[in-house]
């Protein structure tokens, strides 16, 4: 790890100014640290100041309702969230994937707003050797290379994928971020705030260098809703998704009127699948219907030369995501 | 009375006449002996300092003015070294020595003179480069950054089938076989295959997997004149102490190698790597101790590996199951080097676990671009069993016959490549019955499929060695309250080598274990032990230990005698009392006799004897898993394993549990999770680290049963030891192959079994899925 500056700072504006400061990217904002040290130990961010974000006392932190939802401050630790008794019983579908990310130990430093913003696990971008494309080089070296780990949807130029569990589940419950930059605050729907990354933009979020994370706001949701996130790992626990399912319905006389699925693991962001929604709402809830919307899910979806498995896990967690949801009893 | 005397000197390479003492009159511990210390659970007698963080391991030695060393590696897995310059680095402020081709001796040769201390040509991603030691670890790495190099990349090999074509890049100047094949045939092979009735034929993939041992390796080093302290994380102090000696030019007497603890080696420790020379010579240069502990992504490239191999497989048998014929071409990929010490005998299993009279193995070493292979757990025996395993089960199939029932019909009673008796001509059959008993393999009952999921069993068995070996000496020391210290040149490799070591001599002393305590892991301090590999430490120092105690015991009775005015022959120690037979009032305790000797004391001497000679000793084992595969998302749950092990007598029943449970964990990580990835484009290691190399975690391990298997073995030595360390690895992965093929119908040949495998399979081979259908049929069945 390069030497660094540990700053601490009083406001927001304050913040927001150093992080603006100078015109290359060497002062960063410090949460849990769990992502970004790591990133710091392998040179791939080379901060030269570091803002540490926990000592910023009016940075939001806690989990709070609201009239309809709840709102989640960005230094809430996903332990609080996997643990919270109103979170748990407002938002079943958070809590549990907050409970199947990471490790105990890493959950306890780990915020929610780190976990948006953490950066690819790709294993080459993770490599000190490699320059790939999202780190400024030329070229995606996972397109031609190991690829099993990577994307089916939103690939190219980057084929990583979003390792977040929070993500999909936040973005299935149509959360709206609030940020902070110099100029103000403004709000903007998580489905927006994921985007992939393109030649200006190469990472997986429109937070500009300036701005702050401050709370996750979650709109509230219509009794009967249920929901499940499920996740397929290499091993039990301690692992990021292979493909992991974000899925939310309401039946009603077992008629879906409300649906939606976001897919982890399979893209550059949480990846949302519309229009498998759409087909959902008024269909029969039943096993044809379920294959049915798999295949439609994952229509799309294109593999690379070694992750074509992931379509038929995809297909398969989709499939029984449903099921799970819909199952009388 | 012990007598020992050397019987034949070291001459040449024959092995027989390597064994130089001959231990003769020592009394043995047969099955009818009655214990009082051994064959109980006894707790790590250094648990408490190490659960308490006291335990000092080699990253906790801090000496005075220390220093910290960081390795400058290759970036590139095949280059030439054109220019070096370290100015800029050496004149960072805090930096002490630099070493590198430009300064270093270039007569310290390494990997079997393949390479130099620090080598020109760099032949992996992770090759040493250069050095550097400086006051903390941040200036090291500093001091690298400042560093120049030019490289010329070099074209490179990474896969095995492209490394064996003839216009390969050559990975060394003679090309890419490590070597000629070895060939290894008896019978008429060919001949057996044509009279079998089913011939198996396959080819089954290992992985390269990564030790990650806990304690990464390395060392501190420090000179006080011409003496050289190392601190190492070795599983074998006299061995680095030889080899350090000898590259340095420096007598042995010069040289001490400490190990108090240790977080593991699984082999890959059981070799000296560069960089214990380089922390010498950086605290040569500097004048200060240098500490030069691998960081965990050195640790995966550059600290050894278990080789990959290919293993095309074919047996052939008669339609009641007899074998006709074994053959194996093996291909074992070794990295850029060879480490020397222990080869990855692939073959060997094939040769010997099964009766049969025609069998063929040939193995190839083959070089690639990337790190160096070491030996790992029980090497070659894990990668053959995996293939021989599972194309027995195969077998098994093909023919209809429980994969027990045909084990059992192929059992082998004698060594088949030496004819010579086994020394437990029935300890494999002692496995099979004890693991599926418990297990209950007979009377196993599928549950019916609930939804996705589908259970099934498998079964797999090994052989192994372990019989320990001379030469191993050891020390018993009485002293004046009582108390014993034995002191001996092993190592405790974290296995809990003093504990074991302690119960041998406080059984023979009759003294309670609180009384004793082991010295070892000091080159310094204890005679001779050899180095902790083979599933030898109790089997070659225990008898030594009990040798020793023996003698001790012997000189304390002739004390005591002279003082209860009895023959030595009356008397017996019990629980730290002398007493004589028949006569419960005249009595001394150990304390007594050893008080009035004080300040006079007993000292007894231990050397390890010879193995029998005519018998053939080794380990054997089985294991019996069930597990619980969902065919629509490809996970595979290791649900139980049942295993059952021949390691002689049982000493510590805690520890050798310890063993096998470890050794299982291990092999469900083998089986399942790891493999070390590499960009054949790039030679790049894409998971070395711990995020991506996925060993087990606590919630894959399956609940496992050890079944205590206590065959005292003594054409192995007087305690009848054997070794557990490395054989419960060997059999867990491919039971698991099996067990996954029972529950899916779908054969799995490619180690690990991973999911995009699974399910690649199961998408192309839906319909056997369906139990009702007709039994899964082989290819390559005649
Ligand atoms: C071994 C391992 C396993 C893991 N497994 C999983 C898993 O299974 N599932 C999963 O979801 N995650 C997993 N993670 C990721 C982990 O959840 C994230 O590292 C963590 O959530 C990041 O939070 P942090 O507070 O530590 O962020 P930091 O590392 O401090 O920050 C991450 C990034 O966010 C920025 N940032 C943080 N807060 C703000 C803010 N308020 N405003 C602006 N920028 C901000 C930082 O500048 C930095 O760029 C794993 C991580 C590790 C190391
Ligand atoms: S997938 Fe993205 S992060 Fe990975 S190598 Fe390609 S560009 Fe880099």
């Amino acid at each position: 790890m390069r030497p660094f500056d540990y700053v601490r700072t009083t406001t927001l504006d304050e913040t927001c100014q150093l992080l603006g400061q100078d015109g290359d990217s060497s002062v960063r904002a410090l949460a849990g640290g769990t992502d970004l040290l790591t990133l710091m130990k392998k040179e791939i961010s080379v901060p030269t100041q570091l803002i540490d974000l926990k000592r910023l006392p009016d940075l939001p932190s806690g989990i709070t309702s609201t009239a309809q939802g709840m709102t989640i401050g960005t230094l809430t630790t996903m332990t609080e969230i996997e643990t919270n008794v109103q979170l748990q019983e407002k938002y079943p579908l958070l809590a549990e994937a907050a409970a199947v990310a990471a490790t105990p130990q890493l959950r306890n430093m780990a915020t929610i707003g780190g976990n948006l913003l953490q950066r690819p696990r790709c294993w080459y971008y993770r490599n000190q050797l490699v320059n790939c494309w999202l780190k400024g080089g030329d070229e995606c070296q996972a397109q031609d290379g190991e690829n099993q780990l990577h994307a089916l949807f939103g690939g190219g130029p980057c084929y990583a994928v979003h390792p977040s569990d929070l993500a999909p589940a936040l973005l299935a419950l149509e959360a709206t971020v609030q940020l902070r930059g110099p100029g103000g605050e403004r709000m903007v729907p998580l489905a927006e705030f994921y985007a992939l990354p393109e030649e200006k933009r190469r990472q997986e979020t429109q937070l500009e260098k300036d701005e702050l994370l401050l709370n996750i706001h979650l709109p509230g949701l219509p009794a009967g809703t249920r929901s499940t996130y499920l996740k397929a790992m290499d091993r039990k626990v301690w692992a990021f998704a292979l493909v992991g399912v974000a899925a939310i319905v309401r039946l009603e006389e077992q008629k879906i009127v409300d649906a939606r699925l976001v897919l982890s693991g399979v893209a550059p962001i949480p990846w949302r699948v519309t229009a498998a929604e759409q087909a959902l709402v008024g269909a029969t809830a039943n096993e044809a219907t379920f294959a049915e919307i798999a295949e439609f899910a994952l229509a799309d979806a294109q593999s690379l030369s070694h992750n074509a498995y992931k379509i038929t896990l995809a297909k398969s967690l989709v499939r029984r995501a449903l099921t799970m949801l819909t199952d009388e009893g | 009375m012990p007598i020992q005397h050397i019987k034949v000197l070291r001459n040449g390479t024959d092995e027989e006449e390597l064994k130089v003492v001959e231990t003769t009159g020592l009394p043995t511990w047969d099955a009818d002996t009655k214990f009082t210390v051994v064959g109980r659970p006894q707790s790590r007698l250094e648990g408490l300092e190490k659960v308490t963080g006291r335990a000092r391991y080699s990253y906790d030695v801090r000496l005075s003015g220390q220093l910290y060393a960081a390795v400058l590696r290759s970036p590139y897995p095949h280059a030439r070294i054109r220019h070096i310059d370290t100015t800029k680095a050496e004149q960072l402020p805090g930096v002490h020595a630099i070493l590198s081709s430009a300064n270093a001796p270039d007569d310290i040769t390494w990997y079997e003179e393949k390479s130099k201390l620090f080598d020109k040509t760099l032949r992996f991603i992770g090759d040493e480069v250069a050095a550097v030691a400086a006051e903390s670890e941040e200036f090291a790495q500093d001091a690298l950054r400042l560093i120049e190099v030019a490289y010329e990349p070099l074209p490179f090999v990474i896969e095995v089938e492209a490394a064996l074509q003839p216009d390969a890049p050559r990975v060394h100047d003679k090309g890419n076989r490590v070597d000629e094949p070895t060939i290894y045939e008896r019978g008429n092979a060919a001949a057996g295959l044509r009279e079998a009735d089913v011939v198996i034929e396959q080819t089954y993939t290992t992985q390269t997997a990564v030790h990650n041992s806990l304690e990464p390796h390395g060392c501190t080093a420090f000179w006080e004149g011409d003496q050289l302290t190392l601190w190492e994380s070795t599983q074998g102090i006299f061995e680095t102490r030889e080899q350090v000696a000898e590259k340095l030019g420096l007598p042995e007497h010069h040289v001490r190698v400490v190990k108090e603890h240790m977080g593991g080696g699984f082999g890959s420790k059981q070799v000296p790597w560069k960089q214990t020379v380089i922390a010498a010579l950086l605290s040569k240069q500097s004048g200060h101790p240098v500490q030069l502990m691998l960081d965990r992504e050195a640790e995966n490239l550059a600290a050894g590996n278990r080789n990959a191999t290919v293993q095309r497989v074919r047996l052939g048998a008669k339609r009641d199951g007899t074998l006709t014929a074994i053959l194996a071409d093996i291909q074992v990929v070794v990295g850029a080097y060879m480490v020397g010490g222990e080869a990855s005998e692939v073959n060997g299993m094939y040769e010997r676990l099964y009766r049969c009279p025609n069998v063929r193995t040939e193995q190839i070493g083959v070089y690639i671009n990337a790190g160096p292979c070491v030996a790992f757990r029980a090497p070659g025996h894990v990668e053959a069993a995996f293939a021989l395993e599972a194309a027995m089960d195969e077998l098994a199939r093909a023919l209809q016959l429980d994969p027990l029932t045909l084990r059992n019909r192929n059992y082998s009673e004698i060594d088949q490549k030496k004819e010579k008796p086994l020394s437990m001509p029935n300890a494999l059959q002692v496995c099979y019955e004890r693991a599926t008993a418990a297990f209950g393999w007979q009377t196993y009952q599928r549950p019916a499929p609930t939804g996705p999921k589908r259970r099934g069993i498998g079964i797999a068995a090994h052989e192994w060695g372990g019989s320990g070996q001379p030469p191993a000496y050891a020390w018993i020391k009485l002293n004046g309250d009582g108390t014993v210290d034995v002191v001996t040149g092993t190592q405790d490799i974290g296995t809990g080598a003093r504990t074991g070591l302690a119960q041998v001599a406080a059984e023979v002393l009759g003294l309670p274990i609180e009384q004793i305590s082991v010295h070892l892991g000091d080159t310094a301090k204890g005679p001779y032990s050899p180095t902790s590999a083979g599933s030898s430490t109790q089997a070659s120092v225990g008898p030594a230990v009990f040798a020793a105690a023996v003698e001790a015991k012997r000189q304390l009775l002739e004390v005591a005698a002279k003082l209860l005015e009895e023959e030595p022959e009356r008397l017996e120690i019990r629980d730290g009392v002398v007493m004589v037979e028949g006569e419960p009032e005249n009595k001394l305790t150990v304390a007594e006799v050893t008080g009035r000797l004080a300040p006079h004391m007993i000292i007894g001497q231990g050397a390890r004897g010879p193995n029998a000679k005519d018998k053939t000793i080794r380990t054997f084992g089985a294991q019996c898993v069930e597990v619980e595969v969902d065919v629509e998302t490809g996970e595979i749950t290791v649900l139980r394993v049942v295993a059952a092990h021949d390691c002689g007598r049982i000493i510590n029943p805690t520890m050798v549990d310890s063993q096998v449970f470890g050794g299982i964990t291990q092999g469900v990580g083998f089986a399942l999770t790891e493999e070390r990835i590499v960009d054949e484009k790039r030679g790049l290691v894409l998971n070395a680290n711990l995020e991506e190399y996925k060993i087990p975690t606590v919630a894959d391990i399956p609940q496992m049963t050890n079944v205590p298997v206590n065959l005292p073995d003594l054409a192995a030595n007087p305690t009848g030891v054997k070794g557990i360390g490395e054989p419960p690895l060997v059999p867990t992965a491919p039971a698991i192959a099996n067990a996954v093929f029972d529950a899916i119908g779908v054969r799995l040949r490619h180690a690990p079994l991973s999911r995009r495998q699974l399910l690649a399979a199961l998408a192309t081979q839906a319909e056997s899925i369906d139990k009702s259908a007709p039994p899964h049929t082989q290819e390559g069945q005649s």
